[in-house]
């Protein structure tokens, strides 16, 4: 039986890679219902885990990138066990941009149905708490590591597979296995270019404070998680007392309050501000739309504000069929998921062999502090009291 | 229906004797009500007292506390002072295109005011698309829009509507022979106005500032956009750092909040015990000021509808052809959400009906508590309540968890005080003595209420119905905690589009809210003629 199936497996894919070469980048070329007798094994996709699959992947969606065509290598869905079942996906990435990804990998497998519930990533995890042992969740999607340490630390969640943690680096997994990340986002510094050119932007977070030039012209956004969490990692790096000295410093700058970092990133390229603090791919959302903005972004290097965080998932503990669940999340992390995301959502794919796309550093060339373990950033209690007590919240 | 009214009428009317059919239901509604309640202090109690104890005390919580009384007080304050006045001219005086304008100024009660915030600061910001306009004639900078003057303008522009359709309500079934009468003992216009309306219509004026002050006292996503720093902030903070339990526990600290307010309107309220026939005259002509009259409606409507769906359309032009396609728009999305919307609407209504014919026909401590215990689904925020349902639907009724059904009870606790408030205001605004008439004549006492009594309350039932119907419409908190799987309507629609920043695609949801909403209105509006001439 297998060797047939690999057999159907192997002209499927000539005729795919074939196809491929002539069409990529043409909307709607997959095939649904591919594979749907499929028996694979959880041990297929992992081989290939260290990237250089051997299929081409096709692209999902319109090929809108605003950057253009390129290769892309990893691990293709072809490659990676069938999912056979029914699988309910709390998502706290939003429809518009994760639901065309989970739209693709359903119309893969005829005899797979996916029952996606969107809203925050944060509400989800109250919901997950309170459904407790009857939860109908199988998976959770999130958008920051603070969510999913926040559900492996309160025992909702299982250990994934070996193979499927292998697909990332180290650094972008829970160190216990329980969720790992999909897709990485950058802090960063957008600025105004009629205001700031990039040399005028200090590229040590910690002398923010102290850069005049700054007065007044400066938002952040004490209520966002994103914020938070690169608080977090200012206390973790450098102390308590430290933080808090840049959190009165900041406000004696005058600092405006934002309710979110693409409010933020407007408000930069509106010149409302002329910098501000926010994760990278705002900056990207504002220029694909607005071509002219007078926005740029800036990266500090070693500290707090050049912290790396990811989107990412788990299992949860309430998951009926696990092997299904961890092989959903193994999908995402398909050299097709990876590029999605470089080309849909301008994030820094995880999986090494695919490259980001954009006005972006590559990967290796930000410069993330080192001895900061992202499940780190999940203890947010300290943080919002020292934000409390300096009256940032 | 058919047994709770069987005593009601029968001569003991502003009795104490309870009619055991309308106490059972209006006891089983306040029931179902206080189920959320019931989790909160499970959740609540939980929590060590210590942190909550912390958090009430730290420095900014006075500041917070003051800020928030000021909203709610200035923006229930600007409600009433624009609301009244709308009502008046739509439905008192001869007003040219009186129906295309109540519909009109009803609609911004559609527009989820988180949207509306955002568009103002996108038009009217420091240097928003406002400014851009005027900057050849060189303006630099706009007058400041965040903080409190600008959250109050956008909270009153999106929450007047509730104090404008309790007020038409009551207007509509007002005995307007007494204002003859006032007229003849020479009181001018002002004077009746002031002596005869005002007293007429206060509980129902009364019963929309209080369902606008609550709104606002729970609303977090107008303050946000807005820069303006509240109470709802606090729970926020907590629930976005996995913090549910204090996020619960500061819940119930607005309940208490809210039993205040409560305990204010009773007061201001004042006496009730009016009651009218239901007769109604000629309209008041407005002379020479029929048409320049048009001017503040049209001003209200324009500011509160024109704004956010020309930004909203301005962006979908700038769009184009870059549009996301998991965000195409469906038809099915504006089907969902006029059924569940009327769904909530019917059982709202329906089950209103024995709480407020209670509390306005029966002296007592029972009545009363069935009627304030309405608003608490109100009082708290809607993740609150939203969530108090994921807790009983996951546990204790699997079948309806996340189907319409459990969606649809919701919005029915939620929105309950709507459908109450308008209904109660209308109770007490028919005399008695004319279902007593009925019963002298020979109906059954069902019979004179359906004969009579109905139709006489039938503004109030359709006020209310419209009320539940068209914030159903924008309900998002415990849509997207309760909703089933795939189930998308107009309002989660918009919110897909505006929280992953394709703000241009939520025109035309936005768009097809309002029309529909509007046609919607329209019917309901429709149901009306069915007042007594």
């Amino acid at each position: 039986m297998h060797d047939s199936d690999d057999t159907g497996r192997t002209r499927r894919r000539f005729l795919r890679a074939a196809a491929a070469a002539g069409v990529i980048g043409v909307a709607g070329c997959n095939t649904p219902g591919e594979g749907g007798d499929g028996t694979g094994t959880a041990t297929e996709g992992a081989t290939d885990s260290d990237g250089g699959g051997t299929d081409s992947p096709e692209q999902i969606g319109s090929g809108r990138s605003p950057f253009g065509d390129r290769e892309v290598g990893g691990t293709t869905i072809e490659e990676m066990p069938d999912l056979e079942g029914e699988l309910t996906v709390y998502s706290g990435r939003g429809e518009a941009l994760v639901g065309e990804l989970v739209g693709f990998i359903e119309d893969r497998y005829s005899d797979f149905t996916v029952r996606p519930l969107y809203n925050t990533a944060a509400e989800l995890v109250s919901q997950i708490e309170t459904e407790g042992a009857n939860s109908p969740a199988d998976v959770f999607y999130s958008v920051n590591a603070g969510a999913l340490g926040t559900l492996a630390e309160r025992g909702r969640t299982q250990t994934l597979p070996q193979e499927v943690l292998e697909f990332v680096p180290s650094n972008f997994r829970d160190p216990d296995g329980e969720w790992l990340g999909t897709s990485g986002r950058a802090r960063s510094i957008p600025y105004n270019t009629d205001t700031f050119s990039a040399s005028d932007i200090p590229t040590d977070i910690m002398s923010f404070p102290d850069t005049d030039a700054f007065a007044g012209e400066i938002g952040w956004t004490p209520t966002y998680s994103s914020f938070q969490a690169f608080i977090t990692a200012m206390r973790i790096l450098e102390g308590e007392d430290a933080t808090r000295e840049w959190l009165n410093g900041m406000q004696e700058l005058g600092v405006s309050a934002y309710g979110d970092e693409f409010q933020i990133s407007r408000a930069v390229a509106d010149g409302e501000v002329s910098v501000g603090l926010a994760n990278h791919y705002y900056v990207q959302r504002v220029v694909a739309r607005r071509s002219n903005a007078p926005l740029a972004t800036a990266f500090t290097r070693n500290d707090a504000g050049a912290i790396f965080n990811v989107a990412g998932a788990c299992v949860l503990d309430t998951a009926s069929d696990s092997t299904l669940a961890s092989n959903f999340v193994r999908h995402l992390l398909s050299a097709e998921a990876q590029d999605y995301f470089a080309r849909s959502t301008f994030e820094y794919p995880l999986v090494p062999a695919v490259d980001p796309i954009g006005r972006l550093p590559p990967i290796d060339e930000l410069n993330p502090p080192e001895n900061v373990d992202l499940s780190q950033l999940a203890d947010l209690e300290e943080t919002i009291s020292l934000l409390r007590e300096t009256g940032a919240l | 229906m058919a047994t709770e009214h069987q005593s009601a009428d029968d001569g003991t009317d502003q009795g104490n004797q309870l009619p055991l059919g309308a106490s059972i239901a209006a006891a089983a509604v306040s029931a179902a009500v206080l189920l959320p309640v019931l989790w909160l202090l499970r959740v609540g109690l939980g929590v060590g007292f210590d942190s909550a104890v912390a958090l009430l005390t730290r420095p900014t919580t006075l500041e917070v506390f003051v800020n928030s009384a000021l909203l709610v007080a200035l923006t229930t304050a600007a409600c009433v002072a624009i609301g009244v006045p709308l009502a008046y001219l739509t439905v008192r005086t001869d007003l040219p295109f009186r129906r295309f304008w109540t519909i009109a100024v009803s609609l911004p009660l559609v527009i989820p005011s988180y949207v509306g915030a955002f568009a103002f600061v996108s038009a009217f910001g420091p240097q928003g698309g406002f400014q851009r306009l005027l900057a050849p004639l060189g303006v630099e900078r706009l007058p400041e829009i965040y903080g409190l003057e600008g959250t109050v303008l956008i909270l009153t522009l999106y929450t007047y509507p509730y104090v404008y359709i309790t007020a038409r309500a009551s207007l509509k079934s007002m005995d307007t022979t007494l204002i003859d009468a006032a007229r003849t003992l020479e009181h001018d216009r002002w004077e009746t106005f002031r002596r005869v309306t005002i007293p007429q219509i206060r509980p129902a004026v009364a019963a929309g500032a209080l369902l606008s002050a609550l709104y606002v006292l729970a609303d977090f996503g107008t303050p946000s956009i807005m820069r303006y720093d509240v109470f709802t902030r606090v729970i926020f903070v907590e629930f976005g750092t996995f913090g549910r339990d204090t996020a619960v526990l500061l819940s119930l600290q607005l309940v208490a909040v809210t039993v205040f307010i409560l305990w204010l309107e009773s007061r201001v309220r004042g006496e009730e015990r009016t009651t009218a026939g239901g007769r109604s005259r000629a309209l008041v002509p407005l002379g020479t000021w029929r048409y320049p009259a048009v001017i503040p409606v049209a001003a209200v409507a324009g500011l509160a509808l024109v704004v956010p769906v020309a930004i909203l359309v301005s962006w979908l032009v700038a769009t184009g052809p870059t549009a996301n396609q998991s965000l195409a728009f469906e038809w099915s999305y504006a089907l969902n959400s006029v059924t569940v919307s009327t769904a909530a609407a019917a059982v709202a209504v329906v089950t209103g009906i024995p709480v407020a014919y209670l509390s306005a026909r029966h002296e007592g401590r029972l009545p009363d508590a069935f009627e304030r215990l309405s608003y608490i689904g109100y009082a708290v925020p809607g993740v609150v309540l939203g969530l108090a349902l994921v807790f009983f639907g996951s546990a204790y009724a699997t079948p309806i968890y996340q189907t319409l059904y459990l969606l649809v009870f919701a919005y029915v606790i939620r929105f309950l005080p709507q459908s109450v408030g308008s209904l109660r205001a209308s109770f007490l605004s028919v005399d008695p003595s004319l279902p007593e008439a009925a019963r002298t004549l020979g109906q059954t006492s069902t019979g004179a209420f359906r004969y009579v009594t109905l139709p006489l309350v039938a503004p109030g039932l359709f006020g209310g119905a419209a009320l539940v119907f068209l914030t159903t419409m924008k309900e998002l908190p415990a849509t997207l905690l309760l909703r089933p799987s795939g189930f998308t309507t107009l309002v989660t629609h918009i919110w897909t589009a505006y929280e992953s920043g394709y703000f241009g695609q939520a025109a035309i949801p936005a768009l097809v809210l309002l029309l529909v909403s509007g046609l919607s209105m329209l019917v309901i509006l429709r149901q009306e003629g069915y007042d007594v001439k």
